[in-house]
């Protein structure tokens, strides 16, 4: 009986300290609200711009990993140099698929000897052909595991250019820097350059919903639809003839979704 | 319904000549980078796209008889196309229904786990991932890269090996986009068997193998007009593209359930 | 100024206001739902450039054309190969599943030495130089001791350049004994060298037969080459050839037949000859072959008159009389009746008298080197091998009598008794074996009586294993010399058993070797430049890539473009040797030994009190039982009503099970004379009552966690039986019990 005594004592005694301090606890807030609304509101407008400095500045700083190529490579000059365009060295398979970065053996045609003085010349027949070791290369547009993209679709089929979704590529004189995510291990021209997700270009970010901007137009809506650009003109007469849900179909190839079906783009 | 669909992908497996032999099972493992692990033995958790399930006549010794009957995804397209069972519940849109080839979809990185496709699948042929995926001491090293290797918590199924149709349509592109011929786009388990007891191709085509084989009626719901062929609970409407073929009549009676009064097979009756 | 609670709070939440303005709470997101899409332990597979190589799969005997996919320089996916002469595309699970054996964990990672006790596992990683060395040291001091016969080597095959290899050092070296893994082959060579005088294979005209009759050969079960019987098969369901299956089990061939006749087990012998007295006595028989053809038909006609009348043979077979003689009928009416044996996938050979009462059937019906028929098939002579230079040590130790009693008085005509081996070992009658090589093969696990084998094996001083894998043999070796898996070596592959045509297929290298292995070929001739001499001039190449390439003279060129190099279809060769017996005729009777076809029982053991039922082992082509064991892809196969967890299940009829007051998947002790196994019943209707069936290629103790143990390996509880007539091991099973754990 006495154990139960202690603790029911002790209750009651906080209580009533509690309601002793009360008023006095009142009055201070209410001696400070006095003259002391600018500063709330400073406090506030110091925590949106410190959130947001965090946000858009410093957050995507940290988001994203800087990392260099291995060597540096010259689109611009490379492209004067062979007959075929970009084909030449992102070419095509006999089956179809596409082979994306060059391999050593494609480059080892010119590049057995050192050709002029660059220091990433050197460095690449030195350190790479001479050994015969494959680039470390990062991959700019590399798609996830998931994802099924069909090179041959696009540019053979819909005939469409590679400058289409990406962009210029082609006359850069160098390698620019390479941006992985930390978080999902992608690079930052994938998952979007913009922090905001604000797109000028295609190439600017080719995430699901950016495919989508093409492929979810069915028939009707592309007859419909406020054409914005001779590209997209174009887009869009090319996926009515090639892209077979808009040929039969009054709505897309898709059941749930009534666009593309997944199994399209996904593997 | 008028089937205005391009393709109409689906399966003849001619149960007369299946052996049981697995080899369709141990393809399609291969081909679609399905993981194993030490134990396999409770196969409502083992995975296998392909399954080869074994039905006997019930009947006393000398008279008793098994059959083999292997178990792909039907890829039903119920009975408004497209209405199949799972891909009616799926809440993620991670399985779908491609109008272009009739093959059911399931994306992994889209599924989040919560297994309600696989409770409406009358075929049990969705499986979950219990556990990541292991492979051993560098056996990762066969895993293809046209089927991206699943993870823990996602569903998977057969695909009517549909990398296979991403890869064939990538070749005709080159030849400036002209239609697949028939021997171009076969499934694993079909090219495997070495019975060859699986037929491939486009059911909408009469000049496909599948189609001769099963006459489907494809102004209902693709009944098949060959006596000897049957699909699996046909009562249902989930108008499934994979048709077996049997001589033996009790084979095709144990593809559907009967009740015990119901002595003779009837007609499958279209409902809805 | 002063920061008081509520100037914090404003903060907080302006702080709050401006991050759902910035984009950090929405990229995180999104970043984070696709880090939870793609964790970053699940593999990605590497993309790359596809690419496919032709090779042969040398997993089983059946030798089906693969074609491998690549991307880069990986292996991906093993296809069957088009147009190859055994199986044009189709391919078995064993095959599709090879490149778990590739890149699996059972590989020997380089030449390993036995450090601690034999069969512990302790080994210790040696350089090849060192490895070749320790086997030239040991070979030269028996050598040097005048004791060559007294090293011996266990081959998978005898056919090809690899075995023959390895036959040509222990040739020049000055050992006889060289032994092949038995299987029904030898029961069928043994058949047609007695019968038609010839040294050949059988070759099954199957396209062309019209009704076959299998004396429990499961033909859908690997019996033959898997692949091509499977073919057959449905050939022969859309062309309604009719197939009668004769064994006491419903076996998937049973099913797959038009007709399943129940025999009681080992009896098969006693129904050929009961067919046979139908046939002679309603003169069924093909009167123009028997009496142009054959020789001493009268002295076997008249045992098969007086002693197998369908009412005899029925009490000892269980088939009733009606059935024997409609059965008769039917096959002597057929145009292209063909009866074949061996029980199983033929992995084991039958009584030499079986074989022969069931190609006494064939004879009866006319139905040898005939279109539809069977033929027999001289191996193709493909390879040009130098001279042998043996010294006198040579000379004499090829004098002696081969330690498993092949070739020997008492078996003549024998020419390998493996079966034999291990109780010579045990008994010391001839001399001992002080060194034994094994390549392709896993006697430790294969053999039936796997107690004796092992204890046999015991008393070999030096046990060298070539295996790729670590399996049991390997595993109670004192050296492992590691040799590439078959899809990163060259091997010429002639084709399987029971083939018509003549064709030999080039098993190449599809990938670079992954470990620290190297080809036995390689090894063996190394070991033979090592110890010098006549042995080391027997062996005139570098290496086995140019001992191939030489050997096969202008053939290589043929089977580097097309993957195989194809002789003469064998029907035109064999009508020109036809019979080369000294009468020139089909012998019903051996005129040397009077052996002829008849129904001779197998002496299997255990008492029958003791021991009330049988225990039969089956195969399942779901379950290799050979050299390799099943990939973890082939275990997945295995249904749950044969592998639960670790236990096996046997097949009872519900009857026995009732007997023996079983139910399903109750817990159950086997027991034969041998030994006792844990295992679990399964009532099964599709067998006789009074037999238990376990399946082969279970209770592996060596291998991966995928497939050791799990379930029990039967031949633990079979030991063997020796035929009389030829030494063979002619056991089909084991008197057993059956009790309540």
């Amino acid at each position: 009986m006495s154990t139960s005594d202690g603790p029911a004592k002790k209750t009651i005694k906080d209580a009533a300290h509690e309601t002793a301090v009360e008023p006095d606890t009142e009055g201070k807030i209410q001696k400070q609200d006095k003259g002391s609304g600018g500063s709330i509101i400073l406090f506030f407008i110091f925590g949106v711009f410190a959130s947001l400095i965090l946000g858009w500045i410093i957050f995507p700083k940290l988001l994203y990993v800087k990392k260099k190529q291995p060597i540096d490579f010259n689109h611009a000059f490379h492209i004067t140099q062979v007959d075929n365009g970009c084909e030449s060295c992102h070419f095509f398979r006999e089956d179809g698929t596409f082979s994306g970065v060059p391999k050593l053996d494609q480059c080892i045609d010119c590049h057995e000897e050192i050709q002029g003085v660059d220091r990433n010349e050197i460095k690449f027949v030195e350190d790479y052909v001479s050994k015969y070791r494959q680039v470390p290369w990062l991959i700019y547009s590399k798609q996830p595991n998931c994802v099924f993209f069909s090179h041959a679709a696009h540019i053979k089929g819909a005939r469409m250019d590679c400058v289409t979704c990406h962009g210029h590529i082609g006359e850069s004189t160098s390698l620019k820097v390479y941006e992985q995510n930390r978080i999902t291990g992608y690079s930052r021209d994938i998952w979007g350059k913009n922090i905001a997700g604000f797109k000028k270009n295609p190439w600017d970010r080719m995430k699901m919903d950016d495919c989508a901007e093409c492929h979810q137009r069915d028939a009707a809506d592309i007859e419909k639809t406020n054409i914005k650009s001779p590209e997209h003109r174009y887009i869009d007469n090319i996926i009515k003839v090639f892209s077979p849900s808009s040929l039969s179909l009054e709505k897309g190839d898709s059941v749930q979704t009534q666009k593309d079906a997944c199994f399209v783009c996904h593997k | 319904m008028k089937n205005n669909l391009n393709h109409r992908f689906g399966m003849v497996i001619d149960l007369d000549k299946c052996t049981g032999c697995g080899s369709c099972m141990v393809a399609c493992m291969a081909e679609n980078n399905v993981p194993f692990r030490k134990d396999e033995s409770d196969k409502l958790l083992s995975i296998t796209w392909m399954r080869v399930f074994r039905l006997n006549n019930g009947k006393p010794f000398p008279e008793t008889d098994i059959c083999y009957l292997p178990r792909p995804c039907m890829q039903c397209a119920g009975l408004h196309e497209g209405h199949s069972p799972c891909v009616s519940v799926c809440p993620a849109t991670a399985t779908d229904y491609g109008m272009e080839t009739g093959i059911v979809s399931q994306i992994y990185t889209r599924c989040f786990g919560c297994r309600y496709c696989m409770a409406s699948c009358p075929y049990h042929s969705r499986y979950f991932n219990w556990w990541d995926p292991i492979w051993p001491d560098g056996m990762e090293k066969y895993l293809s890269p046209n089927v991206s290797p699943r993870m823990r918590g996602v569903v998977e199924k057969c695909s009517f090996c549909y990398h296979r149709y991403q890869l064939a349509k990538d070749k005709a592109f080159m030849d400036g986009g002209r239609e697949l011929k028939e021997n171009e786009y076969q499934t694993a388990c079909t090219q495997a068997c070495p019975a060859n007891a699986i037929t491939f191709g486009d059911l909408n085509n009469p000049d496909h193998a599948v189609h001769r084989m099963v006459k489907p009626d494809l102004e209902h719901g693709g009944r098949p007009q060959n006596p000897h062929a049957f699909r699996l609970l046909e009562r249902l409407g989930t108008n499934p593209k994979v048709y077996y073929l049997s001589s033996r009549k009790w084979i095709r009676h144990a593809g559907d359930n009967y009740l015990k009064n119901e002595a003779k097979m009837k007609k499958p009756v279209h409902h809805g | 100024m002063k920061i008081g609670r509520r100037e914090f709070l404003s903060f907080v939440i302006g702080g709050a206001a401006g991050t759902a303005l910035s984009p950090l709470p929405w990229k995180l997101m999104d970043d984070s739902s696709i880090w939870t899409q793609m964790w970053p332990w699940t593999p990605v597979p590497e993309n790359g450039e596809a690419s496919y190589v032709n090779s042969v799969c040398t997993l089983c005997p059946g030798r089906c054309g693969i074609t491998v996919r690549k991307i880069d320089d990986r292996a991906v996916k093993i296809e069957g190969m088009k147009k190859y002469p055994v199986n044009d595309g189709g391919l078995c699970l064993l095959g599709l599943s090879g490149l778990q054996l590739l890149y699996g964990p059972t590989r020997i990672k380089g030449p390993l030495k036995r450090s601690g006790k034999r069969g512990q596992g302790d080994w210790e990683r040696i350089s090849w130089k060192e490895a070749i060395s320790e086997i030239v040291e040991k070979l030269g001091e028996l050598r040097e001791k005048g004791r060559p016969q007294s090293v011996g080597a266990i081959s998978g095959s005898d056919r090809g350049t690899v075995p023959r290899l390895l036959e040509r050092l222990l040739t020049a070296y000055g050992s006889p004994n060289f032994f092949r893994m038995a299987s029904v082959r030898d029961s069928y060579e043994l058949t047609l060298d007695i019968m038609q005088g010839v040294q050949a294979l059988p070759g099954f005209d199957f396209e062309n037969a019209d009704f076959i009759l299998s004396f429990g050969s499961d033909i859908l079960e690997g019996w033959g080459s898997p692949v091509q019987m499977m073919r057959v098969n449905s050939a022969w369901k859309s062309a309604g050839v009719k197939v009668i299956q004769i064994e006491p089990r419903l076996s998937n061939t049973a099913a797959k037949s038009d007709k399943w006749i129940p025999i009681n087990p080992g009896t098969e012998a006693a129904l050929a000859m009961g067919l046979a007295h139908v046939i002679i006595k309603e003169l069924l028989y093909d009167n123009g072959f028997i009496s142009a053809d054959t020789s001493r038909f009268d002295d076997w006609k008249q045992l098969v008159i007086d002693e197998y009348s369908p009412d005899s043979v029925a009490a000892v077979t269980g088939i009733d009389a009606g059935t024997i003689v409609v059965l008769a009928r039917r096959f002597a009416n057929a145009s292209k009746p063909m009866a074949i044996c061996g029980r199983g996938d033929g992995t084991h050979p039958v009584s030499l008298t079986e074989c022969m009462a069931v190609h006494a059937l064939n004879a009866l019906t006319g139905n040898i080197n005939k279109k539809g028929g069977i033929f027999a098939v001289s191996d193709p002579d493909y390879i040009h091998w130098p001279e042998i230079e043996m010294d006198s040590t040579a000379a004499v130790g090829m004098q002696h009598d081969r330690l498993d009693g092949a070739g020997s008085r008492k078996y003549p005509h024998s020419r390998y008794l493996l079966n034999r081996l291990p109780e010579s070992i045990l008994s010391k009658a001839l001399y001992p074996l002080e060194a034994l090589f094994i390549a392709d093969a896993n006697p430790l696990y294969t053999l039936t009586d796997t107690q004796d084998t092992g204890k046999a094996f015991e008393k070999i001083p030096l046990v060298v294993s070539f295996s790729s894998f670590m399996d049991e043999t390997a595993r109670h070796a004192d050296l492992i010399l590691p040799n590439h898996v078959y899809l990163e070596r060259y091997e010429d592959v002639p084709m399987p058993f029971g083939m018509l045509q003549q064709a030999v297929g080039l098993a190449r290298p599809v990938v670079e070797p992954q470990l620290d292995t190297r080809h036995v070929g390689d090894v063996i001739i190394e070991t033979a430049k090592g110890l010098g001499g006549s042995v080391a001039t027997s062996f005139p190449w570098k290496t086995y890539y140019l001992c191939l390439k030489e050997t096969l003279g202008e053939k290589w060129q043929a089977m580097v473009v097309n993957g195989f190099w194809s002789g003469s279809k064998s029907i035109d060769q064999a009508l020109k040797t036809s019979f080369d017996t000294a009468s020139g005729k089909f012998e019903f009777v051996d005129p040397n030994t009077g052996l002829k076809p008849q129904f001779k029982p197998v002496q299997i053991k255990g008492d029958e009190r003791q021991f009330p039922l049988l225990l039969m082992p089956y195969d399942s082509i779901r379950l290799a039982h050979g050299y390799i064991g099943d990939p973890p892809f082939m275990v997945k196969t295995v249904e749950d009503i044969v592998l639960k967890h670790n236990d096996v299940f046997v097949e009872v009829n519900p009857k026995t099970a009732r007997a023996a007051g079983l139910n399903d998947g109750q817990r159950a002790l086997l027991g034969t004379p041998l030994g006792t196994a844990k295992v679990r019943v399964r009532l099964f209707e599709g067998i006789m009552p009074g037999i238990v069936a376990l399946p082969r290629g279970l209770g592996h103790t060596a291998y991966d966690d995928y497939l050791a143990g799990k379930g029990i390996n039967v031949n633990t509880l079979i030991g063997p039986v020796e035929d009389p007539d030829s030494g063979m091991n002619a056991a089909w099973g084991i008197r057993a019990k059956l009790s309540k754990i």
